[in-house]
């Protein structure tokens, strides 16, 4: 019996060599791990285009931001029998969960910044055959994630600042909006210093110094730092990087025929390379949905809409041949289209009443609807835009006669009378001149996701009566409170999951 | 790791050795005794114990039933065995005496597989609970799962009736937050009893629920274990066993408006809202319930060929089982094969199970017991003006965005086909009558094919068009599991002892390759798309495969003396690839007590049969994660776009974060039972008590999103969650003469309670759930409503404490929330916790009586005091949104006040937001499960066409149900953890009417 149990033994043994322990460390076969990344230049390079990435992604510029910039502003609304996400464009906010346009942007802002962490912590450590590539990739990443602490400062004001990669357990503290301010400046100075001039024609969409500047103008500008911005405005307009023009055809700043022309200062490129979704999968698209939110009803989705003050705000003053503004042209499809300039609207006649909708970035010109993969590229500041500010900057330094040439240039363009010539009674009254000039950005700028901010900066959201003059072009903000609706809530979950991080008190 | 192991096993041996010294007693003056043990009918009885009487000299007798054994020519000798009474045999100098045993018809001796052996119930100490497998097979059932509902205390079934849904069962509360499905071990193959396997192959069922009885499983068995033991062949001619089952499904429907009725509402909420009508088609009344839902139809026609010879036997069954769904466009096929055999020679013998099975569903698209109330009846079925020719909301005639199910049901198609093949091989090898060493591998493969169709053509409004395209998928899973068992089994007078040392490895493995091509062609004679991969263009392509691994090592040991005291001991340690280095290995122990009062000496009861207490304390494991989760990794997924030319440049990021330090989940329980029998045992009575606690509860926690972490959350050891409850079942049975009659009643209590959360969180908010400290998991946590305004003045006075007027644009006939904290406004900071969608208990009913040749039985569930939040009503009383609405609704209105239905009105969410207890209902329900009558033909019938049996039946599943629940199905199941109360488009069990025959030649 014994020798039965010895060669049991031994064949027990033998099945039993089979499962040694090492079995248990099964490595991933279908991923990289952190720790086996960030070792070479191309890492790098593909760690600092992934930030770009998050441009395509719902959150932000691919769909929802735009409902926060566009039809929350006194230009766009929305009348989407998703009565939620309407009254999310009209200062009803009942859920602060709501994720279109609130919460998932606050996750993609972040989203995006922990990928330009990742890049700030990590490329330091990887050796460069040439420095200055490194330096550049840095600087990328810093420009990223300035502009978007930029658009949450905008939106939120008080958030968490985060300029370390992430651990799950982390609970970032808030800070108030001049820190982030700070934080915003401090990236584009940084970031200016060390990136190029301009980019080769292969890389067109990486930001180069004006680009920096050109943000670094805006920060400057919503904190009314007026000199600071006007320096920041000059190096695009007669400094080194004066190396901007408008293009002749206004309409070729919105279409994907004319793109990273003269005019385009930052652009975010989009593509209809990939047919897939917003996510991180293999397919995830590099396209806008804009268009296809905005496009009229049968169109698009139709969830945002143009006000109609805007076609009389174009029909108010003809251009020098005695017809009427081209910009409403290509700024708006409205009802009387067809009569005005001749064009149906994506091969339609005119069939939605009396109302409006956004016409930039709608690619009727070669097709019948929208979808999902809008590969026009959106042009985030344009020099038409830099030349407005350096106008408003100038007049708010006392030096309104200089302004004038800046409107001027941008009128020009669409064959307008000179400013002083089309309205006299402006002259040197710096009130009277910013009053023209915030009609002068809209007609410009319309349907640019520029809107709130200047609503903001210009102060007209912070007294009832300057609110109640904006309630007659756009009833919506007949809801609008005061002192609150300035600014978003917080996403109730980050409120209540994070205790170094607080509620707004007015929500 | 060898030497590591031989070491275990050299000691294991020395241990042996030791024992074997101890049974050398046998000297002089004996005779060697042979014989053979079997049943009243001839049949081998293995494993039966042959006693020396007042010693602790045994043998057991051989898988053909015999045995040898020596002894004096005075002794007595006792056989036993597992479900027959005893028997003592004088051996006078007898040289063979063969014996056979009588059947002990009381259910104590019933057998019952506890994991890598088996035990007799009376032997008990954990609580296990063992289903006969014909009440799971009386009933229509598409998985094992949904035939457990109700006849287990403890074990919780939510299922529904979608063509191929598969139920999940819950054993003992929600004790962690993964997944609540239990271990299904069918034949020694740790495996899932999904949707492929036959039910009708069963032999036997036991629910293995407390930590004693769960613990031999370690890691795997935190959600309790289900061992399915498979028919096998007897001894004898070959039996034909034939069953066919035809069941009709109805679908439960909602009471929903025509266009009449609809119209006047609907008017009615544009109109308070001071819009202008909607132009609605009057022209047009649709039923979509009628249009989307109809009649069901489940076959299921089962062969099975048993039979065997001395030292061996075999079993073969095949089976077909088809489910037309009651949906449009859905369908579930199953084909299924098994071959069960074993065979013995000398001390060796082998065995093998093995199924094939082929299930194909067509899934459903969308969700169509949603889509039938968004859409309005205004809204024709077809309409030729859309692509594709389908009817859907249009903006100012009909706006919603519902979705038309029979569009959706031909545009997007998706159809899931999965060949399956699962089996083990066994082999023993007996070395003496105590000694058994048992081999066993297991292996199981799927080859899975996914494909979905996007043909062109729309089905809601403002659909972008969209391109044809395919997406297709082929998968392979593959799971191998070694085990190695030694089984020592030894009675020493009162001493009876069964030890067992084993060792098991698994190695699991998935790969799937993936394609899309877009723009598929149309074949212009059929008109119908090609769908294959070769055909279209835009192609993608995708691939990836996991693996992971499980070394386990484990032992037990029962002990019982004299049939009073038992006591058992296991051990079972795991190591699991999923975890990081440090923590691959966990240690799981468990040891219980039993005390079998009724057969003490100083216990004189008569009237109680038996009686026997148990308790029992164990830790079991859990790492139901995915592999490689302590990793972070770098998705290259995403692309970017450059220069002019698009140009596509390659990216590459952490998108996820990840916790390296994850380790087990541990499960602690404690229980303590009770096993009662009076009357002669026609009245059994089982009561637990259980406690059970798991620390490092292993989830995915919502992570801040400032961390910029996507794709999922991170799992992390998050949490501990106790559930405490106690179980009861009384059952009484009595047969006289020709007439028989059966009844049971159990009762299950179970107390959630979320213990700690980690991660630096205290609470965390799902839906309109909170899970906090010290409370059960996802409690209600909502706005209070406090009746309707009705006067402006009413409004004016709804004042906070400092006199501010709380909801000052309110009109009236608006809700009336309630200012929970005194701030004089409606904010979030106003929810609190309303309710629970725990039931306070839950119960079942069996029963069943025959005479002579008809039989009958029923099943009866019920549920109290769960709250739960009717999706339904949530959509179609808002009124913001279009939708259908229930007939008979009564708005408020300045005529109508006197309702608790408020103002209807389009265009604002704030009367009709659904983070209110508005919706909240009673979820108590009464249902009769099932029932069904049953006719065997007789005998003297039967003899002349040569048919042994046959019997037909007529049978119902969820015909009556007793609710106040004003959604389609107060049984329905939500598999979010956190809103397990959310009942949002659910599908419902389904009305079931079936007629079976079954022949045995």
């Amino acid at each position: 019996m014994k020798k039965i149990i010895i060669i049991t033994i031994g064949l027990i043994s033998i099945l039993f060599a089979s499962s040694c322990d090492d079995e248990l460390a099964q490595t991933n076969p279908n991923a990289l791990t952190t720790e086996q990344f960030w070792k070479t230049e191309s890492d790098a390079q593909a760690g600092v285009n992934a930030i770009y990435a998050m441009f395509y992604k719902d959150g932000l510029w691919a769909r929802w931001i735009y409902f926060r910039l566009d039809l929350t502003s006194d230009e766009g609304y929305s009348v989407s029998p998703w009565t939620e996400l309407a009254d999310w464009t009209r200062f009803n906010y009942v859920n602060y969960n709501f994720w279109e346009g609130q919460v998932v942007t606050w996750r993609d802002t972040y989203k995006a910044i922990f990928r330009c962490n990742q890049v700030l912590a990590n490329v330091p450590n990887i050796a460069f055959q040439n420095e200055d590539d490194k330096k550049k990739i840095l600087a990328q990443a810093k420009f990223l994630r300035a502009l978007h602490y930029y658009y949450a400062a905008v939106l939120w004001e008080d958030i968490p600042i985060v300029l370390t990669p992430s651990t799950p357990s982390d609970l970032p503290a808030q800070k108030n909006v001049t820190e982030v301010w700070a934080q915003v400046e401090k990236d584009l100075n940084e970031a200016f210093a060390d990136l190029p001039p301009s980019w080769g024609a292969d890389q067109t969409g990486r930001p180069d110094k004006g680009a920096a500047k050109a943000f670094l103008a805006k920060v400057y500008m919503q904190q009314r730092k007026w000199a600071e911005a006007k320096t920041a405005l000059e190096y695009l307009i007669t400094g080194p990087g004066a190396r901007y023009s408008l293009v002749s055809n206004y309409r070729d700043n919105f279409t994907d025929v004319s793109e990273n022309n003269s005019e385009s200062v930052f652009e975010i490129q989009f593509g209809d390379n990939r047919l897939g979704g917003t996510d991180e999968s293999q397919s995830a698209a590099v396209s806008s949905n804009r268009a296809q939110f905005f496009a009229p009803r049968s169109i698009g989705w139709s969830d945002g809409q143009a006000r109609l003050w805007l076609v009389n705000a174009f029909k108010q003053e003809p251009n020098k041949a005695g017809t009427l503004d081209i910009r409403l042209r290509w700024t708006l499809y409205y009802p009387e289209l067809l009569a005005d300039f001749g064009d149906k609207t994506y091969g339609k006649n005119w069939e939605w009443g009396n109302e409006a909708w956004f016409r930039k970035g709608s690619r009727d010109y070669y097709r019948n609807n929208e979808d999902y993969y809008s590969q026009v590229n959106y042009r985030l500041i344009r020099y038409a835009d830099i030349l407005l500010r350096y106008a408003e900057v100038l007049n708010e330094t006392g030096n309104t006669a200089d302004a004038y040439q800046y409107v001027d240039m941008v009128r020009a363009r669409v064959n307008l009378n000179t400013l002083a010539v089309a309205h006299p009674e402006i002259g040197n009254d710096h009130d009277k001149f910013l009053e023209r000039l915030k009609m002068e950005r809209a007609l410009e700028l319309a349907g640019e996701s520029v809107r709130w901010e200047d609503l903001k900066r210009w102060g007209d959201l912070n007294s009832q009566a300057s609110v109640d003059k904006i309630a007659l072009r756009d009833p919506d903000f007949n809801n609008f409170v005061v002192g609150k609706h300035h600014r978003l809530p917080i996403p109730q979950v980050e409120d209540e999951n994070n205790p170094n991080l607080n509620q707004h008190p007015e929500y | 790791m060898k030497t590591k192991f031989t070491q275990i096993l050299n000691q294991r041996y020395y241990l042996l050795f030791f024992f074997s010294l101890l049974l050398q007693q046998t000297y002089a003056q004996q005779i060697a005794i042979k014989g053979r043990v079997s049943s009243a009918g001839g049949e081998a009885i293995p494993f039966a114990n042959v006693l020396i009487k007042n010693t602790s000299t045994g043998a057991v007798t051989d898988f053909d039933g015999s045995y040898s054994i020596t002894a004096k020519g005075t002794d007595i000798l006792v056989f036993s065995s597992q479900g027959y009474k005893s028997k003592e045999v004088p051996v006078n100098n007898q040289t063979s005496i063969n014996v056979s045993l009588t059947p002990d018809v009381l259910s104590l001796n019933e057998v019952v597989v506890v994991g890598y052996g088996s035990q007799s119930k009376k032997d008990l100490t954990g609580a296990i609970s063992v289903v006969k497998a014909d009440e799971i097979q009386k009933r229509q059932v598409t998985t094992v799962a949904e035939g457990l509902q109700g006849l287990v205390t403890g074990v919780k079934v939510r299922g529904g009736g979608r063509p191929g849904q598969e139920a999940n069962i819950e054993i003992r509360g929600l004790k962690n937050l993964q997944g609540t499905n239990p271990l299904y071990v069918i034949d020694g193959l740790i495996t899932t009893a999904n949707r492929d396997f036959n039910p009708n192959d069963i032999e036997s069922i036991q629910v293995l629920k407390d930590a004693s009885a769960a613990a031999i499983y370690g890691s795997r068995a935190a959600n309790g274990v289900i061992i399915i033991t498979t028919k096998k062949g007897k001894k004898g001619p070959l039996q034909v066993e034939v069953s066919a089952k035809t069941s009709f499904t109805v679908m439960p429907k909602y009471d929903l408006m025509g266009t009449e009725e609809f119209a006047k509402y609907n008017n009615m909420a544009y109109d308070n809202a001071g819009l202008p009508r909607q132009n609605l088609n009057m022209s047009v009344n649709t039923d979509w319930q009628n249009e989307v839902f109809s009649t069901g139809m489940i076959k299921d026609y089962n062969a099975s060929f048993s039979g065997g010879g001395d030292n061996s036997t075999f079993f073969i069954s095949g089976n077909y089982f088809g489910n037309e769904g009651t949906v449009v466009g859905t369908d579930f096929d199953r084909i299924s094969f098994r071959v069960n055999s074993s065979g013995s020679k000398g001390i060796f013998s082998i065995g093998e199970n093995i199924a094939l099975s082929n299930a194909k569903t067509d899934e459903m698209s969308g969700n169509p017991i949603i889509d039938v109330y968004r859409l309005t009846p205004t809204i024709p079925v077809y309409d030729a003006a859309n692509p594709g020719g389908y009817g859907y909301g249009k903006q100012g005639v009909a706006d919603t965005f519902g979705t038309n199910p029979l569009a959706i049901a031909e545009f997007a198609n998706t159809t899931n086909e999965n060949f399956r093949i699962r089996g083990n091989v066994w082999s023993e090898l007996k070395f003496t009558s105590w000694l058994k060493y048992r081999f066993n591998f297991g292996y199981e493969t799927s080859f899975d094919s996914y494909n979905f169709i996007r043909k062109i053509g729309n089905w809601s409004l403002n659909q972008p068009v969209e391109k044809s395209f395919i997406n297709q998928n082929k998968g392979r899973s593959e799971t191998m599991l070694y085990e190695n068992t030694l089984t020592f089994k030894k009675q020493f007078g009162k001493h009876n002892i069964t030890a067992l040392v084993g060792q098991t490895f698994q190695k699991d493995n998935y790969n799937q390759i993936s394609g899309t091509k877009r723009n598929l062609l149309v074949n212009p004679s059929t008109g119908q798309y090609f769908d294959v991969l070769d055909l279209g263009d835009s192609p993608e392509v995708a691939g990836f495969r996991e693996e992971a691994a499980l070394t386990s090592y484990l032992g037990r040991l029962e002990y019982n003396y004299a049939d009073r005291y038992l006591f058992n001991a296991v051990f079972r340690r795991d190591g699991s690839s999923k975890f990081s280095d440090g923590n691959k290995w966990g240690n799981f122990p468990s040891v219980s007590l039993g005390w079998r009062v009724s057969n003490e000496p100083f216990f004189k009861a008569d009237f109680i049969k038996d009686l026997k207490l148990r308790a029992s304390y164990g830790e079991l494991g859990s790492g139901a994660i995915r592999n490689y989760e302590y990793q972070g990794f770098i998705n290259t997924n995403g692309a970017i776009i450059l220069g002019n030319g698009q140009i596509m440049y390659p990216s590459a990021t952490q998108v996820r974060l990840a916790n390296s330090q994850l380790r087990w989940e541990k499960l602690k329980q404690t229980n303590i039972g009770m096993d009662l029998g009076i009357l002669n045992n026609d009245l059994r009575f089982t009561a637990d008590y259980f406690i059970a606690r798991t620390e490092d509860v292993l989830y995915g926690f919502p992570i801040l999103m400032t961390t910029g972490s996507d794709g999922g959350n991170p799992i992390s050891n998050a949490a501990t969650v106790e559930n405490k409850g106690f179980e009861l079942e009384l059952a009484y049975s009595k047969k006289i003469n020709d007439f028989s009659f059966n009844a049971s009643l159990n009762f299950t209590k179970l107390n959630n309670k979320l213990v700690a959360l980690g991660n630096g969180q205290n609470t965390h908010f799902q839906g309109n759930t909170i899970t906090r400290d010290g409370g059960a998991v996802g409690m209600w946590y909502v706005l209070k409503t406090d009746g309707l305004f009705q006067t402006q003045e009413e409004i004016q006075n709804y004042k906070n404490s400092q006199g501010q007027v709380i909801m000052p644009n309110a009109q009236p006939g608006d809700i009336r929330f309630k200012d929970v904290n005194d701030d004089g406004q409606i904010t979030n900071e106003d929810k609190d916790i309303v309710a629970s969608p725990w039931p306070e208990f839950e119960m079942g009913l069996n029963a069943g009586a025959s005479y002579k040749s008809f039989d009958f039985s029923m099943n009866w569930i019920g549920s109290h005091g769960a709250t739960v939040y009717n999706g339904f009503r949530s959509v179609v009383d808002r009124f913001d949104d279009n939708s259908n609405y229930r007939t008979g609704i009564q708005p408020w209105t300045p005529e109508n006040p006197n309702t608790d239905f408020p103002r209807i009105t389009k265009g604002s969410t704030l009367n009709s937001r659904g983070d209110t207890d508005r919706f909240l209902e009673s979820g108590d329900f009464i249902r009769l499960k099932y029932i069904g009558f049953g006719f065997n033909v007789p005998e003297n019938v039967l003899k002349k066409a040569g048919i042994s049996r046959a019997r037909l039946s007529l049978s119902a599943q969820n015909i009556l149900t007793i609710t106040k629940y004003k959604g389609l199905d107060p049984e329905f199941s939500n598999g979010n953890i956190f809103e397990r109360g959310v009942d949002v488009g659910a599908f419902p069990n389904l009305k079931t009417y079936s007629f079976g025959v079954e022949f045995g030649f």
